[in-house]
């Protein structure tokens, strides 16, 4: 009956649970293996810091003050300095991919500057990758003061307002250290929504869903009893990404554990339901599949802050991603490694999770007790 | 008391009415056939009466008690064995089990004694530690009854229990429902087997939500065929005097039958007489209508 509830049958639902994810070779490696692969892969292979970027010099002065300014470009660490004639085609360097940015350096340049005080060089930048492109884009000032500095061989006139930055929270603007938390919104979107969606729709696919509804059992039996043993694997993975973004990256965590448990579980919590919902709507392993890959991952990865900043975004999806529990959490994870957010900075993304929760919760199951409850 | 007690059950989804007014009543230790085609609404009525699915309109009262009134105690008293083969197939026979008695809250000791004395009853000899998957398909069945006999109900609803599996199985299963049915226990089954539904009490003949007939099968013969049924084998490849027949007053209806044809007459001397001036064409011999011939016969006069 309606909100009638005995422990002992949710207990054995779990059971039976914990033993189809035991010898289930592919929810197991799903639920171990993707937390592992996705933060070797976005912590080592999806570096946004760039280096080495390759630059082609084109200097027509052949002058010392020509060729310490590429010395600047060098030394500098982000660039790799080639030197290279000029032919018809200026952008020939980037056409072939042979460089990202190519240096101008006309003739006269060294006469200009001894003579004029001043003079002028021109980078080309490749901006068909506008990531890297705006990266260099942001490493050229740091090099037009050292340059200035080393050719002229004094320091910059002071200018009468000087702005000094410095990057808190991640002084070097590592970008492991900003992406590798985030990566538990992905993980946990994935499995929160595809688990449960996969195995609901398991049960109505093999039929098995009808022996059950055939007992006793009730809806809420079901749901908690299906719930709670992938609800410990989402953890396990959460603790997974933990381990290895602390050990294998040196991220800080400087927020309190006991929130970053208490969000994980709320984000859970919203993912599963979302999962639950995908497999009441369609009773079918494949197409639960689909849903769930389209519900748990263009959000997570698109929608969250993840890879896109959500402030770049126009206004309509800036108020979009507000409907994602992924954005929320996202919020809630930097702020707790990066920042050390106590609780009177987290409550509001906290409870707007919590909100979501008890929504998301209620939908699924109405629909699901609506489904199986004649 | 009956078993079961339906007076005009509807159920319809959306405007298809997938069972459209019915009533019957099934009694107590009965073993009770439904048998129609797929789509004829036997499985719907099944569930209705298993407390899975919520009738549209009609009363139905299932060992007395009405669905409407709690669905828990419907189920305590109703086994049902799905048409789909509901047992986890990645968890062994013993895992199952105890799945199932948990669900029905079945106290330890009875749950332990219930077993023992149903895997005896379906002499289970596979080991009780072997996973599902790894059985035959009859015993698959076998273990899917005990499993739904476990908590005791006093009506089982067996749906295409013997669908897909090997003819010695069949008869074999054929043999516990019946040791059942002795027990006392009701019986109520579906079947797309002619020689299955002569086994039964009574049989309903389901056809587009609908009962057409509900009787013994001996009475449901003697209803369908008050006079006698001529098998004609034919002698000449010619069938001309197929049609002939049919234009024949004293015939009912002429059917293919493998490579012989059944005709149902009205008046049996009169067709005697008549397809007298045929011979040469077929040989004839009058038979004992089977089921079959029942179940051609009605749904191609109902029609």
């Amino acid at each position: 009956m309606n909100g009638f509830f005995q422990p002992g049958r949710a207990l054995s639902i779990a059971r039976k649970e914990v033993r189809h994810i035991l010898r289930d070779p592919f929810t197991l490696g799903l639920a171990l293996g993707l937390p592992l692969l996705m933060v070797l892969f976005f912590g080592y292979a999806m570096d946004f810091n760039v280096h080495d970027i390759r630059l082609t010099v084109y200097d027509q002065d052949r002058s010392r003050a020509s060729r310490q300014l590429a010395e600047v470009f060098q030394s500098s660490g982000y660039f790799q300095v080639r030197y290279r004639d000029l032919g018809p085609n200026p952008a020939a360097a980037l056409d072939s991919q042979a460089a990202k940015a190519a240096l101008f350096i006309e003739p006269h340049f060294e006469r200009d500057l001894f003579r004029e005080g001043t003079s002028t060089a021109q980078v080309l930048i490749d901006g068909s990758d506008n990531s890297t492109a705006g990266v260099i884009g942001g490493y050229l000032s740091g090099i037009q003061q050292a340059a200035a500095q080393r050719l002229t061989g004094q320091s910059p006139p002071a200018t009468p307002v000087q702005i000094t930055t410095r990057y808190l929270f991640n002084g070097e603007l590592n970008s492991r250290w900003f992406t590798v938390p985030g990566l538990s919104v992905v993980v946990l979107a994935i499995l929160g929504i595809m688990l449960t969606a996969l195995t609901v729709a398991r049960e109505w696919e093999t039929g098995s869903m009808e022996l059950l509804l055939s007992t006793p059992v009730t809806p809420l039996e079901i749901i908690v009893g299906k719930l709670a043993p992938y609800l410990v694997m989402g953890l396990i993975a959460q603790a997974i990404i933990y381990l290895a973004a602390r050990l294998l990256f040196g991220v800080p965590f400087l927020g309190s554990h006991l929130w970053l448990l208490v969000s994980t579980l709320m984000f859970l919590a919203a993912s599963m339901a979302q999962g639950l919902l995908i497999s009441v709507v369609t009773r079918q392993q494949i197409a639960a599949i689909q849903f769930s890959q389209m519900a748990g991952q263009l959000p997570s990865l698109m929608l969250s802050g993840f890879i896109f900043p959500i402030e770049s975004m126009p206004v309509f999806f800036q108020y979009l991603t507000m409907i994602f529990p992924a954005r929320w959490f996202m919020i809630v994870l930097r702020g707790l490694f990066l920042r050390g957010a106590g609780f009177s900075e987290l409550a509001g993304p906290m409870a707007v999770l919590l909100a979501m929760d008890v929504f998301f919760i209620t939908l699924a199951t109405k629909r699901f007790k609506k489904d199986v409850e004649p | 008391m009956f078993s079961v007690e339906v007076k005009n059950l509807t159920v319809k989804f959306g405007s298809f009415a997938a069972v459209d007014g019915i009533s019957f009543t099934v009694e107590k230790g009965e073993i009770f056939g439904f048998l129609g085609a797929n789509g004829a609404g036997k499985t719907t009525t099944i569930r209705v009466l298993c407390g899975l699915l919520i009738p549209t309109a009609g009363e139905v009262r299932v060992m007395g008690l009405d669905p409407k009134k709690g669905l828990e105690p419907v189920k305590a008293k109703v086994g049902y064995m799905s048409q789909k083969f509901t047992l986890y197939q990645d968890m062994t026979v013993s895992e199952n089990l105890d799945f199932t008695s948990a669900l029905h809250r079945i106290p330890k000791g009875e749950y332990h004694h219930r077993r023992k004395e149903l895997l005896d009853f379906i002499g289970f000899r596979a080991g009780t530690g072997r996973l599902v998957r790894e059985l035959s398909g009859g015993t698959k069945q076998e273990v899917s009854l005990v499993a739904a006999l476990l908590h005791d109900p006093d009506i089982v609803f067996l749906d295409e229990p013997t669908a897909g599996v090997s003819p010695a199985f069949r008869a074999r299963f054929w043999q516990l429902i019946r040791r059942l049915s002795r027990t006392g226990k009701t019986v109520f089954v579906t079947t797309h087997y002619m020689d299955e539904a002569e086994q039964c009490g009574r049989i309903a003949l389901m056809r587009d939500g609908r009962i057409i007939a509900l009787n013994s099968p001996e009475k449901l013969k003697k209803e369908a065929f008050p006079e006698p049924l001529y098998e004609l084998t034919p002698l000449t490849h010619s069938r001309a005097w197929v049609g002939k027949l049919k234009n024949e007053r004293s015939v009912l209806d002429v059917n293919p039958y493998g490579m012989r044809y059944h005709v149902a007459t009205r008046d049996g001397q009169a067709f005697r007489k008549a397809a007298g001036h045929m011979r040469g064409d077929f040989e004839i011999r009058p038979i004992r209508p089977s089921l079959e011939d029942v179940f051609i016969h009605l749904v191609e006069t109902k029609k």
